[in-house]
């Protein structure tokens, strides 16, 4: 045998030894951190541990949102064996119809959600179903599942959850989101190929943070009651909407927040968008009569003039302007009359305030407006408004004094007014309106809500405008008479303005912002309500018309102030 | 090399003209590859039996049976003299072809696809691990006579056939790695023999036409197409999933380093995310453990294994002897390479054992056969002068 020829076949096989050797040294050597990387890449995975979103708690610690574990039901439509009577059987009780079941159970897919979000009996007697008519290739899931156990109660102010994370998108729910939500915890976990957990392996746990827990101001019973008020008052006057806003005069806290037209949060699918606006933060309108208030509240505060002070009235107060005069109008009187000012907040005099205002001049007036908390938003509640008001040294010196004076030119929400109304009630210090009472973490430490206050009159000045409101539901002339509770004393101011169209930039001929806003029981105010409805028309049964915030928003305050002073054990005061 | 002249008489143990002394670095190398391989066989079951519920050590157990019957194997055919294997020769090779039959009839066993055992008596039986050793001893046997330094035509015709015939019953299984051993191992003794170069180009033509017409018969299966142009590009969507196991071994062994994880710490391997890693990937166990150092070990190992079966070829008494050694050799080499470079994605996936090392009972006892009979020639070798 060729000696050369064995030489040749041993250093083939030398050539094929190296080979090996390169390959050994490329990859145990030179890349061996990239290769450690990956199989460790492959053996780890991150895992998210569920963070439970927390509940949104009315005062009394009742669940307003809350989420709780639904079913999802989940099918293998390759394990199916007959599509349509599987389909058949499922179809009455899922939300998909027959034919979307037979299409997905005949495809090959392996992965299919025939319904999500099963909670309580419905779920334990979807699966008794399932169990009972045998039917296969189905798979259950557990996921959270936010639900609104009181429907539409306070539903623009909770707001709600959407998309596939469950995120808020609405009101509180999104306000709040981040502190709602929690932290998703995460666990890394190396895993063999079955998904079991490797004993030696790489483990880290970092727990989830649940949400945490609003507990609001709210009272449900109020909250309830208003709603119920409102949406009968929008039945009875036609308003196309209205809010409510009920404060606690000592804490500025919401004990309700009620929207008409309203929706429910667990099925809002056929509701239409704008009603999701929580118009007590959000509708931003003229006050009217209701701020004649300030300017009387100002001038008295200032020493300018008492409630004693008589003017002489006239019917018309007349701005001589180009091309045409502006003129102010008094209602129900044709002669010039002397009046008080206490008369003048009972008659609710344009003139007279007017009168009161060219006193006090703009520029104190403007204090005394912001120092009320108008033009600023308390950022507390979700889509707030700041309103408008301009500062004094832009006002123009013929009308807008006057027409401040009456609760024009000056915008504001609801909740704002009812801020003015409980800063008088409160013997004239001025509380953050605010709804969310404390927040409850995870590890249960509690952030309470900090009060904000700040002094806008004296508690002597304040009282006399709470004898003066009174004097608008008790007086014979008083426009605010409808607003009167049995065995309470009740103060408050009507207010009815033109509704301004911003997108004609006119004032609408026929339509009104009708309100009410007030406080009882006088002797110690504890709670203030304030009612707008946008447009009521037509007469009540006393033929009266419902355009006037002391028609229709009126009997609504009455409605709800009483069934807050009786919720909250309010003593009587009157006989 | 001088040629002894050609040997009437059968020569006996009793006979001999030298004390028949063992080649000490061949034993030892093939003792430790398979003590390594009984502790790797062992570290690759362990945990899917412990999380099985079962003894840790039953694979291993029954992988250490079978060396030690590989090692009685190994001295029992050290101990038998080429003459006699050469007697023996056409028995072997009509024995391979019938059992290889049978794979295909009623009586063969189907695994994952590929039709390779037969059931008979207590354990499966894998006929090709034998078939490959018959070839050897066919080829040498035809080889070895006569042909003097030079290979006619009919030589070739005739080695094609003897290689043939086994071929296409293996091709039937089937089990391409071992129809390339066939073809690897007849050239390389065809070459040795002293083939022209004009008649090797032929046969490596030939090869090459012979592979291209079975693959473009359509005659191979779907795995081992798969397989294939996986590997030649492995971008294509089904590399991930006809790739996986090799990405994975590649994966396994790159990660055990320069010094391993250490045995029994295999994350990779002793979590299966290898498949098959006491059989075919037990390289894999090696490479992660025991990291470059062991891997080298192992590979110098059998390098020092097949350096040494080829001395013996350069050393045997005669032709026939010599050829055996050299189909050994080429039939090891052809192994190691194929499966640990299949191990490190250096080749396709072909199914090859590592020899000595893999489990599985055929493959030891046949590896071990083989190399008793190269050793065997080694000890029976040409006196040296001076000796």
């Amino acid at each position: 045998m060729p000696d050369v020829r064995l030489a040749l076949v041993g250093a083939f096989f030398v050539l094929v030894w190296l080979g090996i050797g390169v390959r050994l040294v490329d990859v145990q050597a030179l890349n061996a951190d990239a290769y450690a990387d990956r199989g460790f890449e492959q053996r780890v995975r991150q895992e998210e541990l569920v963070a439970v979103r927390g509940s949104i708690l009315d005062r009394d610690h009742q669940a307003i949102a809350t989420s709780v574990d639904a079913l999802t039901v989940i099918a293998d439509p390759t394990l199916i064996v007959d599509d349509v009577a599987t389909a058949q059987l499922l179809a009455p009780l899922v939300s998909r119809t027959e034919d979307e079941l037979i299409d997905a159970f005949a495809s090959d897919r392996r992965y299919y959600v025939v319904q999500r979000g099963l909670t309580g009996d419905e779920a334990e007697s979807f699966k008794l179903y399932v169990t009972a008519n045998n039917i296969k290739g189905l798979f259950y899931a557990t996921e959270p599942k936010r639900i609104y156990p009181f429907a539409s109660l306070a539903s623009q102010l909770v707001g709600f959850v959407g998309g596939d994370e469950g995120r808020g998108i609405e009101g509180l729910e999104y306000r709040y989101d981040e502190e709602l939500a929690g932290v998703p915890g995460r666990q890394v976990v190396e895993r063999d190929p079955y998904g079991n957990p490797i004993p030696q392996g790489h483990h880290t746990v970092e727990d989830a943070v649940h949400g945490s827990d609003l507990v609001l101001t709210i009272d449900s019973q109020i909250q309830f009651t208003a709603e119920k008020m409102l949406e009968e008052a929008l039945l009875d006057t036609g308003a196309r909407s209205g809010s409510v806003v009920v404060l606690d005069v000592q804490t500025g806290g919401v004990l309700a927040m009620a929207n008409a037209p309203t929706f429910d949060p667990n099925n809002r699918r056929h509701a239409q968008p704008w009603i999701f606006r929580n118009g007590a933060v959000a509708n931003v309108y003229e006050p009217g009569s209701t701020l004649k208030v300030v300017t009387v509240a100002a001038a008295i505060e200032e020493g300018i003039v008492e409630p004693s002070t008589v003017f002489d009235v006239p019917p018309e107060y007349v701005i001589p302007l180009e091309p045409e005069p502006k003129i102010y109008q008094d209602v129900g009187h044709e002669d010039t009359l002397a009046m008080s000012v206490g008369e003048i907040v009972a008659r609710s005099s344009n003139v007279g305030t007017i009168l009161i205002q060219s006193l006090l001049g703009n520029e104190t007036h403007h204090e005394y407006l912001a120092s009320f908390g108008l033009g600023t938003s308390t950022g507390e509640f979700p889509a707030e408004s700041a309103g408008s008001l301009e500062d004094a040294t832009d006002w123009c010196v013929s009308t807008c004094g006057p027409s401040t004076a009456i609760g024009y030119r000056v915008g504001v929400t609801p909740l704002q007014m009812a801020g003015v109304f409980a800063t008088i009630a409160n013997d004239g210090v001025w509380m953050e309106p605010h709804v969310v009472d404390a927040v409850i973490h995870d590890d249960l430490t509690v952030d309470e809500y900090e009060p904000v206050s700040r002094p806008v009159l004296s508690k002597a000045t304040a009282q006399i405008l709470q004898r003066l409101l009174m004097g608008v539901v008790v007086s014979e002339e008083g426009t605010g008479w409808r607003a009167a509770i049995a065995g309470y004393t009740v103060g408050g101011k009507t207010g009815t303005t033109e509704k301004y169209l911003p997108d004609q930039g006119a004032y609408s001929e026929t339509d009104r912002i009708a309100s009410f806003i007030g406080m009882a029981p006088i002797s110690d105010p504890r709670i203030v309500v304030a009612v707008v409805l946008d447009s009521p028309h037509g007469e009540n049964e006393d033929g009266d018309d419902l355009k006037f915030g002391g028609v229709s928003a009126a009997p609504v305050f009455a409605a709800v102030m009483e069934a807050a002073l009786h919720d909250l054990g309010v003593p009587p005061d009157a006989p | 090399m001088a040629l002894t002249a050609e040997r009437t008489e059968p020569i006996s143990i009793l006979q001999r003209e030298r004390p028949l002394r063992p080649d000490l670095m061949l034993v030892l190398s093939f003792l430790a590859l398979s003590a390594i391989g009984i502790v790797m066989v062992y570290t690759a079951t362990a945990p899917a039996l412990e999380l099985a519920g079962a003894d840790t050590a039953t694979t291993m157990r029954r992988h250490a049976i079978f060396v030690m019957i590989g090692v009685a194997v190994f001295i029992v055919a050290s101990l038998i003299d080429q003459r006699a294997l050469l007697s023996l020769t056409p028995i072997a090779y009509l024995g391979s072809l019938v059992a290889l039959f049978l794979v295909l009839t009623p009586l063969g066993t189907e695994f994952n696809g590929a039709r390779r055992w037969v059931d008979i008596g207590p354990l499966p039986f894998q006929p090709s691990e034998f078939a490959k050793i018959a070839v050897v001893l066919a080829l040498a046997a035809l080889l070895g006579n006569g042909t003097a330094g030079k290979v006619r035509w009919d030589h070739i015709a005739r080695a094609i056939v003897l290689v043939g015939l086994p071929a296409v019953l293996i091709f039937r299984q089937p089990d391409l790695g071992t129809m390339l051993v066939f073809g690897f191992v007849a050239v390389a003794m065809l070459f040795a023999s002293g083939t022209t170069w004009r008649q090797l180009a032929f046969l490596v033509i030939a090869a090459t036409v012979g592979a291209v017409g079975i693959f473009r018969a359509g005659a191979l299966r779907t795995f081992q197409i798969q397989r294939l142009t996986a590997f030649l590009d492995p971008s294509e969507d089904l590399a991930a999933s006809a790739l996986y196991n090799q990405i994975q071994s590649e994966i396994a062994i790159g990660s055990g380093g320069f010094f391993g994880k250490g045995l029994g710490q295999g994350t990779q391997t002793n979590l299966s995310f290898v498949p098959e890693q006491e059989s075919d990937f037990i390289f894999t166990a090696v490479g992660e453990q025991l990291g470059f150092i062991g891997g080298t070990i192992v590979i110098a190992l059998f390098g020092v294994l097949v350096w040494r079966v080829l001395v013996a070829a350069v050393n045997g008494r005669d032709r026939f002897g010599q050829l055996v050694a050299v189909g050994v050799a080429g039939m090891l080499m052809f192994h190691v390479f194929v499966n640990i470079g299949m191990t490190m994605r250096l080749v396709p996936v072909t199914g090859l054992p590592l020899p000595f090392m893999s489990a599985g009972g055929t493959a030891f006892i046949a590896f071990s056969l083989a190399l008793g009979m190269a050793h065997s020639v080694w000890m029976r070798r040409s006196p040296v002068p001076g000796e």
